[in-house]
């Protein structure tokens, strides 16, 4: 890949659509790699171990205080109508279909993502994407495969940890702080989401995993030289990644939901 | 054995090589010397695919590296093996397993044999027994050793070293300058050196050739280059000495 040379200053949009074509010549030679055979296995366990204990308890915690604080928000304005009693449905709909694929989506995107971006800038500033090419060890096979079937098996599973902690938060909050009965918060979570809303945003941090791992990968195979250009790399990886995932995201709710 | 014709390279408004030819022979040392900035990586990096020339061609064995696909080009990449300055290597890995790398890639030795390999290729280069230490853990001058270890790990029949002294002190750019000697006696490749250091390119060169203002201004035998009387060699050498 060819890295960024010093040339005329273009226009803010045909930077960005000129840095869009490149991050899609890119994922098509990574895309292109996954059609011809699964990576290591053991690579695989590894960088998805990787990803999932960098991020468990961020996930976690983050969605604990998600959770809680949609419950105390959805009582306050449901109570101004009478209809307090209906916040397990708005902290169901709201973690399970939304909250819980963003918040395992930007937790893996702030730890593992960055991690990602700034590893691989790494090796490309110290010439050793170059030493693996010439050793006719094919980098985007060896590099980003791994990484990106690592966190396509395991956003999926953290999205179920977000959405876990994310709800309990909620029925913690509404029954023993604000008095919803239990009965009543359980049933309406259970009438307003089912499985098919768990599965669709499992698949929601499968395809955020796709996203977070070209984005954070294809910054770092980009970065220019010197510990400034990993710097660079890493902050355009998050910034482009957080970007991307909750547009990809608005785009998902609209196709299932719309 | 490597062949450059009428190659030309320029990034944007700059233009880094002008017109170079060249035939680099078989089991021979050349190096390529000049100052910075005048497309000595670049020239290099075309022998291996990493860059591609804007007009002329770069031919290996007789192929034209440009114009290979991605599997020859890896099939050729595999017969080279190439020390970089730094000497590349990967950070997470020990020394051993850096050096054991491209061997467990490209065969299927068992663990032992590879083990034994790494132990002879280490001790090939002065570093015996180091196969546990991180690259953090040695200096610039042990890292290029390694690096050499890496790139000779698979008896390549080309070694391609990148300003393999730059950034060491005299005494330990002196022992890595005999290190290039006796390997190439022992393994009878051809290497190819880029270089701007000029008593160490006369201590292990064969053949030399010039960079200066994007075009290679000489090419011959060392000794036919330490004795040119063109003004312009003479004024490169007594001025870089």
């Amino acid at each position: 890949m060819d890295r960024a040379r010093p040339h005329a200053r273009p226009s803010p949009v045909a930077a960005a659509l000129a840095e869009a074509g490149r991050w899609g010549i890119f994922s098509g030679r990574v895309l292109r790699r996954a059609a011809g055979g699964p990576p290591a296995a053991g690579r695989v366990i590894e960088e998805a171990y990787r990803i999932g204990v960098q991020s468990l308890l961020l996930v976690c915690a983050i969605a604990v205080f998600i959770g809680a604080n949609i419950a105390l928000q959805g009582y306050h304005a449901f109570r101004e109508f009478g209809g307090q009693d209906l916040v397990g449905i708005f902290v169901a709909l709201a973690c399970v279909r939304e909250m819980g694929p963003i918040v395992a989506g930007s937790m893996v995107a702030a730890k593992a993502g960055t991690a990602m971006a700034a590893a691989v800038a790494t090796m490309r500033v110290k010439g050793q994407i170059d030493a693996l090419e010439v050793m006719a060890v094919d980098p985007y096979r060896h590099l980003v495969l791994p990484r990106l079937a690592a966190a396509v098996l395991a956003l999926p599973l953290l999205v179920l940890f977000a959405v876990a902690c994310s709800v309990a938060a909620g029925y913690a909050v509404a029954v023993h702080q604000l008095g919803v009965s239990p009965a009543t918060f359980l049933d309406n979570v259970a009438a307003y989401t089912g499985t098919r809303d768990v599965l669709f945003g499992m698949a929601k941090g499968a395809v955020f995993g796709v996203f977070i791992t070209l984005l954070a990968c294809y910054q770092g195979f980009a970065s220019a030289s010197g510990p400034e250009g990993v710097g660079r790399a890493t902050n355009r990886a998050v910034v482009s990644i957080c970007v991307v995932c909750i547009i990809v995201n608005y785009l998902m709710s609209e196709l299932m939901y719309g | 054995m490597i062949e450059y014709v009428n190659v030309s390279k320029s990034y944007g408004e700059v233009h880094v090589l002008d017109d170079v030819s060249c035939s680099i022979p078989a089991g021979r040392t050349t190096v390529f010397i000049g100052p910075s900035g005048v497309g000595k990586s670049v020239m290099m990096k075309m022998i291996v695919g990493l860059e591609r020339p804007d007009a002329g061609r770069v031919l290996v064995r007789g192929e034209e590296v440009a114009r290979l696909g991605e599997r020859a080009l890896y099939r050729l990449r595999r017969r080279m093996g190439m020390l970089f300055q730094d000497g590349a290597l990967f950070d997470s890995m020990t020394t051993g397993e850096n050096v054991a790398f491209p061997i467990r890639r490209h065969t299927r030795l068992p663990e032992r044999e590879i083990a034994r390999v790494v132990a002879e290729k280490l001790d090939l280069v002065g570093m015996p027994g180091c196969e546990g230490k991180m690259p953090s853990e040695l200096s610039g001058g042990m890292r290029k050793r390694v690096g050499l270890a890496r790139a000779i790990a698979l008896d390549p029949e080309i070694v391609l070293f990148d300003e393999p002294t730059s950034g060491l002190d005299p005494l330990t750019a002196d022992a890595i300058d005999e290190l290039i000697v006796s390997m190439q006696r022992r393994l009878g490749s051809t290497f190819v050196v880029i270089s701007h250091d000029i008593p160490g390119t006369f201590r292990i060169a064969d053949r030399i050739g010039v960079l200066f203002d994007t075009r290679l201004v000489a090419y011959g035998e060392r000794e036919e280059i330490r004795r040119s009387a063109d003004p312009l060699l003479v004024e490169f050498f007594s001025r870089t000495i």
